[in-house]
Parts: C-alpha cells; structure tokens; sequence
C-alpha cells in the first residue's frame, strides 16, 4: 500500500521551496492557543497535570517531527531536552530567573550544540542516523552521571528558584501550565514556520536527497538547519518538564522517553503538524489512565506502532484525513 | 465532596456563572472519576512506587503496606471527627523515575488523595518531593537518600532509619562474627546506589575498617569485570550495599565463582530471597551478613502477614519492607482520628509528630532525623540483623533503636 | 597480573556472547536492510522458553536450550514472512514494526512472568583453577557453544547454496534475484536465522546472568554498538567487533571501573561512526 502523506508532494522540485501554512497547521496554532486558555478554565489538578505532560511530550514529538521531514529518525531528542532543561536549571541557580531569558537559553544553547553536532552527524543517512542519535544520548546520559559538580550527577538538581516575569513569581500550578503552554505555542510557530519555509526543500530531501541534490538543492543546509531549530524546540520542552517537576533528573533523559516521543509521533501521524499533537494527547492521557499498569503502556505503544505500520502509514491523522477525502469523493 | 479544596469550591462558584467554565469543570470531574458529589467520608491513601520492573517488588510492598493499613482500618471502626470513614487505596506507578513519581504525585492528588505512601527510590523521591509540597501532601517516602527529608519540606515523613542508623549495629555484628579489617561497597552508580554506599563506606570506616567504594554502570549484566576489580584490592569482606537484590545475587555468586571466600554484607535494603535464589543456593552464600528491615523472624512481626492473608484473602507481597512501611501508614490514620480532619494534612503532620511510636506488630521506636536530615521526622523502628556462617541461617537478630 | 588473564578471559566469553547477538543482528541488516530493535526481545524469550522448558515441563536443559531455538526462531520468521515482508524496503516502518514487537515481547514476559528474576540456574558447577585464577565451568560450556554456533554460521555462510544465495542477497539484490534467488523465501529463513541465534544466547546466558522481562534492554544496546563498531552488515566485522566490544568493557571495568568502562566504549563508538561510518571492517554504505 502506498505511503499517505498529506503534505503536498507534487511540486517536490519546484524552484521556489516556501509555501504558505496549510489548513492543518493553522488548526494546530488555533489549538496552542486555545491551550494557552487551559489553566484559567479548570482547576482540576488531573486536568492541569496531564495538559502539562501532553503540552511537553508535544513539544518533543515536534521535535522528532521536524526529523522525520526530512526522512531522519532521531533518538536524540532527550539529549538536547536535557541541554535545555539543564542550561534552564542552572541559569536560575545563578540568580538569573527571567522567564524569557531561559525560554531564550533552553532554546538557544541546544541549537548551538546542535550546530557542530549536526556538522558530524547529518553527513548519516538512515540507518546510520539512528544508530547514531541512539549512541548520542547514551552518553549524554552517562556525561550527566560523571559530572556531579556541574549537574548533580545521579542525584539531579532540586529546588532551583521559581522562574520570574519582571516582578511577578511563576510559582503555582497555573503560571507553570501557562507557561507550558506558552512555549508549546512559540514551538508550534517556529514549527510551522520552518516547514512552511522550507516545504518543498524537505519534502525533495525526503523524497531522494541525491536527486535534490543533483538538481542543485543545497541539501545539506536544510538539513543543517531542521537538525538545530528541532534540537531547540526539545531543548525548550527540557525547560517545560524541569519546570513542571521543579527538578532536573538523568532518569528523565533517556533512550526511554525518546521511544515514547517516537511512538506519539508516528502513532499521531508523521505526515502532519497535527500529528504530534494527536499522538502525544492521546497517549499521554491512556499512558496516565493506565496508572499502576505503567509497563503496560509500552505494551500499549508497541502494539499501535505495528498498527500504524501495517494499516495506517498517516498515523491516526492520516487515516482521519483519508476517511475525510474518501467520503467527500463518493 | 470533603476533599475538595476551598480552591475546588471557588472555582465552582466562578462556574455558577458562566456556562463555558461549567462545562469544563463537568468535563474536568468526569476525567478525575469524580462525577457526583458523595456525602460519606471516604479517605483515600496514595500507593506510589515502581509496580512494574526490576524494582516492582518495592512498589507492590508499598502497596500492600498501604492496603493491610486501609483494611485494618475498615475492619476497626476507623472514625474521624466523629464520622465514621472508609479508607481506599489508589496506586500509581512511578516506573522507578522521577518523572513517573511527579506525575503519579499529580495523578493521586486529582483523585482527591491527600495522604501518600511512598515512593521508594531516591529519584522517584526527588522527584516527588516538589510536586507534593505544591499540593500540600503528606507523604511517607522511604528512600535512603541523603536527602530524602529536611526542613523545607515539613510534610514529608520518613520511614524506617537510614543507613546512618542501622548500619553500626550490623558491621558490629559481622566484625565480631568474621573479623575483616578491609571492605569494598559496591553499589549503582546513581542515587541509588551512592547515597547508601557512601554512608555504608563512612560507617565501616568509622569502625576501624578500611574500606573502599565501587560503582557500576546500573543495568550492568555481567559482573565478572567488577568481580575482578573488586578482588585486585584483596578485600576481606564485601558489600553489596543497596544494589538491587537481583544484582547482589549476581554479584555473590561470581565473587564465589571467582574464588572469593570472605564475608559478603548486603547493608542497603531487604531481598534476601532473592538474592539467595539468584546466587544459587544457601551454600553459595556461605557467609553472609544483611540488614533487614523489621526484626523478621520476630513472631509479632510476622503476624503482619497473616493478618493481611487473613484481612485481603491472599498472600502478602514477598517483600518485607511492607511489614515496615505498614507502621507508617498505620501512624499517618490513626494520626487524622487524632487530628479529627482528613484533609489537613498540617493538623495531620502535627498529630503525627506528636505520636508516640508503639506498633503492636513492630515494637516500640522514636522519631528520628534531627542530626542527620535536620529534621525529626524519620519513624525509627527496631530492625533485624541476618547472618549466615557457613551456609547456616543462623537467623535474623532484632536490634532496639534509641528511644 | 593474575586480573589481567581474568579481564582476558573475561573479554573472550564476552566477546563470544555478543559476537551471537551481533551476528543475528548483522545478518538481518545485511540481508534484508533492517534494523532489528527487537533483538534483545528475543534474547529474553529464549531466556524464558528455556526457563519454562525446565521448570515447568522438566526437560532436560540441553533440549530446553533447542526448545528456546526452536520457538525464537520460529516466531521470527512468521513475524518476517507475515509482518515485515511487505516493508522489507521502508526502513521508517521496518524499525517501527520491530521496535512495536519489542515492546510487545517484553510487555507480554512481564504480564506473564513478573518482574521478579525467577530461578534459572546452569546444571554444570563448579570451577577450575589456575594458580590463582579461577575459571567458571559454566563460562567454558557457554564458551565452547558460542564457539560452535559462530562456527556453524560461517560454515552455513560460506561453505552451503543456502549461504551462497544469502550473501548474492545481501551484496546485490536485484542482480541475486534475476539469478534465480528467491527473498521472498529466504529473507523470513534469515530473519528466523537470526532470532533464533538471538534465542540461543538468551538461552545459554540467562541462566549464567540472571533472567528478567528487561533483560534484552543492554542486549540491544550492545547489538548496536558491535555492529557499527565493525560494520553495518559485515558477517567477519561482527565477529571481530564483538571481541573488540567484549576486551575493552572487560579491561575498562577491570582497570577504570564500572561507569568508564560504557563510556569508553559509546565514545569510541560515537568517533568511529562520524571518522569511518561503515564500521572498521564495513562495505559500502547500503541505501537503507
């Protein structure tokens, strides 16, 4: 069966790479911000724990999104969450708690690492890509354990003073969802931005990168520049998570959570903006429905992952989509 | 709904008025299985720990702890303020991180719990921690971290001593039965791991044996390397400290394998079914020291675990840190009949601080910490003392802690 | 100098172990272009068929060993010819069909078994020494069938038509099935192949280590690390890799201790992947 990707793919070579965001992106903004309204509508505690889980875990998949545009699969993502959420962690430990200047830094420092990372790493295609992203965070993760002094080694960072706007405290459970929600927002616009801008240009890479390039497409700048703003976007969601648990911790940065983002990301659909948006909610709300079973979780994504493969290439987003156009086709 | 907060209530009264805010709040309940206001007081306990994977066993123990607490209380008459309560137990599974035990945190208390049993490990523990003191819990952690209580978090309790308690007694014990002058603890090199090793370490020092530390890569499968580094050091003991019960065994059965005849301690946390299963036998053990939470052999104590066959119709998890853990969520419900709330947990706090400790299972203990967390919030209770000396249990000895 | 022969004769019956895994895990990227992440799952079902054979059914281990080969390589090749077949070219939904039955495997041995590690022990005892050093039987017995498993697979490689038409596969599929070689029976023989070896080693090793539904976790790791070490693919780089992989977590965590000898390790891995992507002894990059 062939691939269904709603992206549009007829014009892959056409000269002019930019296009303006589609429907489902502008249905993915529209949902940012509505959750942007989330915490002043419901105090439930339920409500507000797994939005912030679902608005991280999105954040994330964006980032494993933005990859597979381009036909990469990386297992990098909790290394550069883990950049964020550490460069966030320590920043407010110095004193320096202005919400926008670690939003800027949790952004900021990931891209930069990403940038001689990606200059190494994206000469890989496919296999050797994965293979390689896995081993990244395998030693990230192992660079946390051996650096106490910096990082805290095994024990984590705790109790890191509250992130500030000007005066203004963002202690409680509300400011952080908001903020959660805020930079889930700033993720989705970069996002969307950057697919829009460089549609046609992903969509050649991902089609045969050796065509595009042949054809005069300087393949390896795009890639360059996919690999650090989705190296960005997972670093922000590292500072969105340490903010949520008010604690950085090297459990939470492992091959693990880079198997579940994978697993919202594909299972929500790969092929559209909305897809990490469907996946990470919708698994992230079964995972925490699931409660005491938690192993049976990964079951749960394992057995949806070979689904996807098999029957639905477009994820829950894609197979909506094609019923969509199946039906208006009658 | 009692424990519903004030916050709850306002943000019902702002509901009242616009229809939108209505509908969430109905939506909003519905998701936290709350739909419908129920006038009977009902107390629900929180389970939190690791109840799949290699560390499950902890979690089920908290689990059961947390159970046999609400049964006995059920079966009892449990009242508060004059009000006759149910007690139920919703558990969550924290899968060992800290991510797991912040959400698990968040999860309980949607559900209404105010009151938690748990977690174990140190960085469920870190990660917990934060979160609960957001949402005012009170909470009965057991991780052996250094950490693991302190004064910017007067809600939060500590089972059982710490390393810095028990583990005196036991080298003492095993000086006078094996007389080794040197050591190597070896342990995980996370949390988990250094936080009990190094104070292990610091004990046997302090001793007049010389000891040194290990740390392995956790998820290690073959300890042979280890084995080997830790033997170039011709120790005369070794101490596997807190690694988890299926490492230790491994650990001791490739010490033996590798010719290794001196004592091996196990000073970090029970399991010591298994890890004479995993090593292969009583006889592989040989000689063998180790910390067990309660005195187990102690009739008293092992009651627990017919009562809670007896209270629940099956068996009681394996592991004995439940028959510890269930003092301490005994304490924390009698502690609301006495603070006359169930939702307070201030009041409850208070009560609990204030109570002496006197388990009719377990034995008399005190509360402890000060020195060495700077805050008297640990439950200290009697703990047993095992040995094996040439493959002969010669059982588990009870140790009195101060009062 | 007596822990320096132990951290040899340690590196060896390493070496020899992962040498197994990354076989089957090289055969099947070499064949058939796949990532296999379900690998360590099938590890641990061998570890557990086996276990099953002896606890509950009695068998005597030796055929509890066949019986664990027998069931991983089985599933292994029904999951190939019914499942992945019809991707084996998509390598997006061939790492999502392996990773998903990863996650299944070990979900499944959790809900079945528990996560507690249950008894498993190997029938031969004892050890021998040498001077001071001592050397396990049980090392030896596994030692010697590792030794004859990877025998056997350069012999089935290399000296049988089965062999000859794997390899035509692996170097140029269009060309091998215009020559008559059939992948549509020979990709799910490889992939069968390469479980079961996957389900030997869990079998023999378990019961040496310890069993546990997580056990394929590191398995999979290594797997990773041997083949890129020697080459995505590469049959002798594999096995050259695995000793290579085997000495130096054996010397490292001798000499250096437990934490730097992994690192060590995934940093040496992490150069030779951006300085020589093709592993030290690798072919050409395929496409997938």
């Amino acid at each position: 069966m062939a691939p269904e990707s709603p992206a549009p793919r007829s014009s892959a070579l056409a000269p002019s790479g930019a296009s303006r965001p589609g429907g489902q992106e502008w249905a993915a903004l529209a949902i940012f911000t509505a959750a942007l309204a989330l915490p002043f509508l419901t105090e439930d505690m339920l409500v507000s724990s797994i939005a912030n889980q679902v608005l991280i875990g999105v954040m994330a998949s964006l980032s494993v999104f933005i990859m597979l545009r381009m036909d990469l699969l990386s297992f990098a993502t909790p290394a550069f969450m883990a950049i964020g959420g550490y460069t966030a962690v320590l920043l407010a430990m110095q004193g320096a708690t202005n919400v926008l200047l670690l939003v800027a830094a949790s952004f900021v420092v990931p891209a930069l690492v990403a940038m001689p990372l990606g200059a190494l790493v994206l000469r890989l295609r496919g296999t050797y890509f994965v293979l390689v992203t896995f081993v990244l965070t395998e030693i990230l993760h192992l660079l946390l354990f051996m650096t106490p002094g910096l990082t805290g080694g095994s024990d984590g960072l705790a109790g890191f003073p509250a992130p500030t706007l000007f005066t203004m405290e963002l202690a409680d459970s509300r400011s952080v969802l908001v903020l959660a929600a805020a930079m889930a927002l700033l993720g989705a616009i970069i996002t969307v931005a950057l697919i829009s801008l460089c549609r046609q240009h992903f969509a050649a890479i991902e089609e045969n990168e050796a065509l595009a390039e042949s054809l005069g497409l300087v393949v390896w700048r795009y890639k360059a520049l996919g690999f650090v703003i989705s190296a960005g976007i997972a670093g922000m969601a590292g500072f969105s998570l340490a903010n949520m648990l008010l604690t950085v911790h090297p459990t939470s940065f492992g091959v693990q959570q880079a198997v579940d983002h994978l697993a919202f990301t594909v299972i929500g659909g790969r092929g559209s903006i909305l897809g990490p948006v469907i996946g990470a909610s919708t698994l992230v709300t079964a995972s925490n429905f699931l409660g005491n079973q938690g192993q049976y979780a990964q079951g749960l994504f394992g057995l949806l992952l070979v689904i996807v493969a098999l029957v639905a290439r477009g994820g829950i987003v894609g197979a909506v989509a094609a019923l969509f156009r199946r039906r208006r086709g009658r | 709904m009692p424990r519903r907060t004030t916050r709850g209530q306002a943000a019902a009264a702002a509901s009242a008025r616009r229809p939108l805010f209505a509908a969430t709040i109905a939506l909003a309940m519905a998701l936290g299985g709350q739909a419908g206001a129920q006038q009977a007081c009902e107390v629900k306990l929180g389970a939190l720990g690791p109840m799949s994977g290699p560390a499950a066993q902890w979690g089920l123990a908290m689990l059961g702890a947390a159970e046999l607490a609400a049964a006995e209380a059920n079966a009892r008459n449990f009242t508060v303020a004059g009000r006759r309560c149910t007690v139920s137990v919703v558990s969550y599974d924290t899968r060992y991180t800290a991510e797991g035990a912040a959400a698990g945190i968040n999860n309980l208390a949607s559900q209404g719990v105010r009151f938690v049993i748990g977690p174990v490990g140190s960085p469920e523990v870190t990660g917990a921690k934060p979160v609960a003191t957001r949402h005012n819990l009170l909470m009965f952690a057991n991780s052996y971290a250094k950490n693991a209580i302190g004064p910017q978090w007067p809600l939060v309790f500590h089972l059982g001593p710490g390393p810095s308690e028990w583990a005196a007694p036991i080298v003492l014990m095993a000086q006078q039965q094996f007389g080794m002058r040197s050591v190597v603890v070896v342990a995980p090199n996370d949390q988990g791991g250094t936080d009990i090793a190094s104070v292990d370490a610091e004990v046997y020092r302090s001793l007049g044996i010389t000891a040194t530390e290990e740390y392995y890569q956790r998820g290690t499968t073959n300890f042979a390397p280890i084995v080997t580094r830790i033997l170039s050091s011709r120790p005369d003991a070794v101490d596997t400290a807190s690694s988890p019960p299926g490492d230790s065994g491994l650990i001791v059965r490739q010490l033996r394998q590798a010719g290794f005849t001196g004592p091996i301690g196990h000073l970090g946390g029970p399991g010591t079914e298994e890890i004479i299963r995993v090593a292969g036998g009583i006889d592989v053990l040989k000689n063998f020291y180790w910390y067990e939470v309660v005195p187990t052999e102690d009739p008293q104590v092992r009651a627990i675990a017919d009562e809670y066959k007896r209270l629940l119709g099956r068996d009681a998890p394996e592991n004995t840190n439940m028959w510890l853990w269930v003092v301490g969520a005994r304490m924390t419900l009698r502690a609301m009949e006495t603070a006359g709330t169930t939702t307070d947990t201030r009041k409850v706090a208070e009560a609990l601080r204030a109570m002496p400790v006197d388990d009719p299972n377990v034995g008399r203990g005190s509360w402890a910490g000060q020195r060495f967390f700077g805050i008297n919030q640990e439950l200290s209770l009697p703990f047993g003392a095992g040995l094996i000396v040439d493959g002969q249990n010669r059982g588990v000895r009870r140790i009195e802690v101060g009062q | 100098m007596h822990e320096f022969w132990s951290a040899a004769i340690i590196g060896v019956s390493l070496g020899a172990q992962y040498a197994l895994l990354a076989l089957g895990f090289t055969l099947i990227f070499g064949i058939l272009g796949v990532i296999n992440f379900a690998h360590g799952g099938f590890y641990a079902l061998g570890g557990y068929v086996a276990y099953s054979a002896v606890s509950g059914l009695g068998l005597p281990y030796p055929l509890a060993v066949l019986a664990a080969v027998l069931v991983t390589a089985a599933l292994g090749y029904v999951y190939e010819l019914f499942v992945i077949e019809r991707f084996v070219d998509d390598h997006l939904a061939t790492m999502m069909l392996t990773l998903g039955l990863y996650l299944m495997i070990s979900t499944g041995l959790l809900a079945v078994f528990g996560p507690q590690s249950p008894e498993f022990s190997f029938p031969v005892k004892g050890s021998y020494s040498i001077g001071a050093l001592r050397i396990a039987k049980e090392n030896l017995v596994v030692l010697a069938v590792c030794g004859c498993a990877i025998g056997a697979i350069y012999w089935l490689i290399y000296r049988t038509d089965l062999g000859r038409a794997l390899r035509a596969l692996a170097d140029d599929r269009q060309v091998a099935t215009t020559q008559g070689m059939r992948p549509r029976l020979l990709f799910p023989l490889a992939f069968g192949l390469a479980t079961g070896l996957a389900g030997l080693t869990g079998a023999l090793v378990t019961p040496i280590l310890a069993l546990s539904p997580s056990a394929g976790d590191p398995v999979l790791v290594t797997s990773f690390l041997t083949v890129i070490l020697g080459g995505l693919g590469s049959i002798a780089g594999a096995t050259i890799a695995a000793l290579i992989v085997g000495f130096i977590e054996a010397y490292a965590s001798v000499y250096l201790g437990g934490s730097a000898g992994a690192l060590v390790l995934f940093i040496m891995v992490l150069v030779i992947l951006l300085a020589r992507p093709t592993g030290l002894f690798g072919r050409q990059i395929r496409g997938a």
